[in-house]
């Protein structure tokens, strides 16, 4: 008789731990704050050299073309047949998906050409659009374009010699911006949408 | 000489055979081609080639007459850095796909001559034509 209560003692005791442990589980999981799982954040927050390009219409841009706004920026040229617009188009519908899920605030695409001998304002604008409204694009001398590119470790060479058409060797990373004009964040490819949509709002939040 | 005579041997052979029911020599599947123009100066072909030829086959020139020129070409991504770099040949050794993707080997078609609707590509071996796709064009990147 007296074993069976210490069996039965033992048996409540074990399910009242257990029970106390799974509390404390999902309590955990509740209270834990959510983190980027693809980004990599730079608290630091480098800011942006100074430089002076021009933007899709044609306006001078300096860095404070980069203050009050998230920016998403990325390096690339609209002669790239493959891997530009293959990210433009995820940038893109990672936007409109945060746009739907009612996020606020929105982060500005930005596209800046390692290729300015060839992308002019005027064909900047062309293909920004085709990523979406209110993006921005910006081109102009190759000494102001490494200014930015240096400062920020982005990689870009021309590819290919002679008068025929070339292609331009640049880094993939996708850089994000914050209102003050600061490096803040990174993303590495390969590049997903669901990625930039976690990570986004929570870099955004200050998380 | 020996091998372009057997190449050219083993396409006829394998023409004959189209209304056999084994069906074509090389087979093109899963067709995407971004549409001209929209911005951008160049498009992208993305498909899946199939050697069922019986012998191994290699693409030298792609042509279309929607566009000026259009190249083979692969993406290579390697320490963040991607490197676009030309294919000349494009070997298939026979009963093997080679598939053109993302971020990796694709079209590159260049000029677009007006705004076609569809797209025809044609696959030569030197002047042996071994493939003809005709697709229609997708909208959008997506």
């Amino acid at each position: 008789m007296q074993a069976r209560n210490v069996i039965a003692g033992l048996v409540l005791g074990t399910a009242v731990a257990a029970g106390f442990m799974l509390a404390l589980r999902n309590a955990g999981e509740a209270t834990a704050p959510a983190a980027p799982v693809a980004a990599t954040i730079l608290p630091a927050g480098n800011e942006l050299p100074d430089f002076a390009l021009l933007d899709q219409d044609g306006a001078a841009v300096d860095r404070t073309a980069f203050e009050g706004q998230w920016d998403v920026v990325f390096f690339g040229f609209t002669n790239c047949p493959d891997i530009c617009p293959a990210t433009m188009t995820v940038l893109g519908q990672a936007k409109r998906e945060l746009e739907a899920q009612g996020a606020d605030p929105l982060p500005r695409l930005v596209l800046v050409s390692v290729d300015p001998e060839r992308d002019t304002p005027e064909a900047m604008a062309r293909y920004i659009a085709y990523f979406g409204d209110g993006n921005l694009g910006l081109t102009g001398e190759l000494e102001e374009l490494s200014k930015l590119t240096d400062a920020l470790g982005i990689f870009f060479q021309k590819a290919g010699t002679g008068d025929g058409p070339y292609g331009v060797d640049h880094s993939t990373v996708v850089l994000v911006i914050d209102p003050q004009a600061r490096l803040k964040a990174l993303f590495t490819a390969p590049h997903e949408v669901a990625n930039f949509v976690h990570d986004l709002p929570l870099i955004m939040a200050g998380k | 000489m020996m091998r372009r005579l057997l190449l050219l041997f083993t396409l006829v052979t394998a023409a004959a055979g189209c209304d056999s029911p084994e069906g074509p020599p090389v087979v093109a599947d899963n067709v995407v081609v971004t549409a001209p123009g929209a911005g951008m100066p160049m498009a992208a072909g993305y498909l899946e080639i199939t050697n069922h030829s019986g012998t191994d086959i290699r693409i030298t020139r792609v042509s279309s007459p929607a566009y000026a020129a259009v190249e083979m070409h692969e993406t290579i991504v390697e320490d963040g850095i991607a490197r676009m770099r030309a294919i000349p040949v494009l070997e298939i050794a026979a009963g093997e796909t080679v598939t053109f993707e993302r971020g990796g080997r694709h079209l590159m078609l260049m000029d677009p001559a007006g705004t076609p609707e569809t797209i025809t590509l044609n696959f030569y071996s030197d002047d042996v034509l071994l493939l003809t796709v005709s697709a229609e064009f997708t909208a959008t990147m997506d």
